[in-house]
């Protein structure tokens, strides 16, 4: 007697997968669509427009929030992989007794909810009297960035293992020799990917910035917060699609690149933490 | 000097910068939370527990209580519909597997609000759903509708662990426990669950921990009924100035999910031991 075999024959499981793909891409879909649309409606595809792009780069206020958006994200993505990538290095090559409290500490950002984040750096921006700006922003977002960073580039620190650097430094290289020679170039993907990631989570971002942010120039996601408040109006579709494009050209950066530098591996198996070692 | 001096130097600015920008804050947070407000909305230091008793106030229990179901409603819904499509990508996906993972993963790059706001688009009372049937459903401003912001939300939290979980596990073993007459069922129970419990708790925390503090979903999504702790916190804040009390919510909240996140931390830590 053979057994059944339903599992084997994943009918169900087909249809419920493409099911699920179009319950998680309908609603992008249609903002999407509805930022071309030429009407207001969002009901009825009346033609294919561009004005809903042209409110978007036509209002001086938001070309400042998009500026505003991209710098925070690109200073917060230098600072964070800088940052993020020694932290990884030291806590995989070092061990002082501050290391486990260091590793914990690491941890708990990815795991805090956001609102706990946004309060705390309001709470403690506000009592050390920094005036709320681009800058306290940059800061907050800095802050959980690193744990990004040091996750994903420690798991492709931990998978290199320290036999080629000690090989190095038998041949006569000084540590820091071995870390700019040896070290470094081994890890480039995983920081490449890491900082990517962090500019896109950075640019997304919404509650972190809602709590830290200043009265103008306001990134991108805080100005959408506050037109969605007054209502439902195509130019978000068209804020909304662009932000989404800048996303995934990130994201198809941090797992293209290291294949264009001539890698084997893929970025999102560093990104996933899983590569083969 | 030793490779492990050298190293520790490395640990230096990471260590300041978390210290300095996020134990600190935790730490202010928590002092605030015993402090009260001057008659012009200033913070002033001391000790007002009264802040914790309105926190456990009538008033606002049913928002904790709200908040924690909420949530949980959203892992069980997350797990429902995740687990089956996590495990088709990992057993079934093929050459197709990273394909399919980045697709599931590129939503959750569109911007959360956007997300929110399309499904306001969708479901609305204008929106293209009622649009279309010619009907006019209210799913917009339901405890429906911010759950299901919440599982649209975060639902890649789940995914992913469970399809690693999965994707480790040798499919060999479900042969195998079909050769041993087992059915799909069976087979499910004894082989294919026990080796992704591990993926499965973490997703629950991965998805709990977020829903518990959202307040994007309830405030787009609901309304004053359905609003969770994350509102409340966010109108001390923004609205009623009451920055103590707002505090205190927020500490309550974070003790709450404290044996969450180091049950999360301590499996993640024995994992990646054990690579």
């Amino acid at each position: 007697m053979k057994p059944p075999k339903d599992f084997d024959r994943p009918r169900f499981l087909r249809v419920y997968t493409a099911l699920f793909f179009v319950f998680l891409f309908a609603p992008i879909a249609l903002v999407v669509l509805f930022s071309f649309n030429s009407t207001k409606s969002l009901q009825n595809f009346d033609g294919f427009s561009l004005r809903w792009y042209e409110q978007f780069f036509g209002s001086e206020s938001l070309r400042e929030s998009l500026a505003a958006s991209i710098q925070i994200a690109l200073v917060t993505m230098v600072v964070a992989t800088v940052i993020g990538t020694l932290l990884a290095y030291g806590l995989v090559r070092s061990r002082t007794r501050w290391s486990g409290g260091l590793n914990v500490l690491m941890l708990v950002p990815l795991v805090t909810p956001e609102i706990v984040a946004g309060v705390s750096a309001l709470l403690v921006f506000t009592q050390v009297g920094l005036q709320l700006s681009l800058t306290t922003i940059i800061l907050g977002h800095i802050t959980f960035s690193i744990s990004y960073v040091t996750v994903v580039v420690r798991a492709r620190l931990a998978a290199l293992g320290e036999d080629v650097e000690e090989a190095a430094m038998d041949l006569g290289a000084t540590r820091l020799e071995t870390f700019r020679l040896i070290t470094l170039p081994a890890l480039w993907p995983a920081i490449l990917a890491a900082g990517l990631l962090v500019f896109a989570l950075s640019f997304d971002d919404f509650v972190l910035s809602f709590f830290t942010t200043g009265e103008s120039p306001q990134p991108l996601p805080v100005r959408i917060w506050s037109a969605i408040r007054f209502g439902v109006t195509p130019t978000i579709n068209a804020i909304g699609t662009f932000m989404l494009a800048v996303s995934v050209l990130t994201i198809g950066l941090a797992i293209a690149l290291p294949r264009l530098l001539g890698r084997r591996e893929s970025g999102l198996r560093v990104l996933l933490g899983r590569e083969a070692a | 000097m030793s490779q492990g001096r050298f190293a520790a130097g490395f640990l230096v600015p990471g260590g300041l910068w978390l210290v300095l920008l996020f134990a600190i804050p935790l730490g202010i947070v928590l002092a605030i939370s015993f402090g009260t407000t001057d008659d012009l909305g200033n913070t002033i230091y001391g000790w007002y527990p009264e802040n914790y008793e309105q926190v456990f106030d009538p008033v606002f229990l049913p928002v904790l209580a709200r908040s924690v179901g909420f949530a949980l409603a959203t892992v069980v819904l997350c797990l429902l519909i995740g687990y089956p499509v996590a495990y088709y990508i990992a057993i079934f996906g093929g050459r197709w597997k990273h394909v399919l993972v980045a697709m599931v993963v590129l939503p959750f790059f569109v911007n959360y609000l956007v997300r929110t706001y399309a499904w306001i688009a969708m479901l609305g009372d204008e929106g293209v759903v009622n649009g279309v049937i010619g009907g006019d459903i209210k799913f917009i401003n339901t405890p429906w509708a911010v759950i299901g912001g919440l599982v649209y939300g975060y639902l890649v939290f789940m995914i992913l662990p469970v399809y690693a979980a999965l994707d480790r596990m040798d499919p060999a073993l479900i042969e195998a426990g079909k050769d041993l007459y087992g059915g799909p069922w069976e087979t499910f129970r004894n082989v294919t669950w026990p080796h992704t419990v591990q993926g499965v708790l973490a997703g629950t925390v991965l998805v709990f921990l977020p829903a518990v503090g959202d307040f994007v979903a309830a405030q787009l999504l609901g309304g004053p009924d359905s609003y969770m702790v994350g509102n409340l916190i966010q109108q001390q804040f923004f609205a009623a100035e009451n920055w103590p009390f707002g505090a205190a919510l927020t500490t309550v909240m974070m003790a709450f999910l404290f044996v969450w996140m180091v049950l999360y931390l301590r499996s993640a830590a024995r994992e990646v031991a054990a690579e």
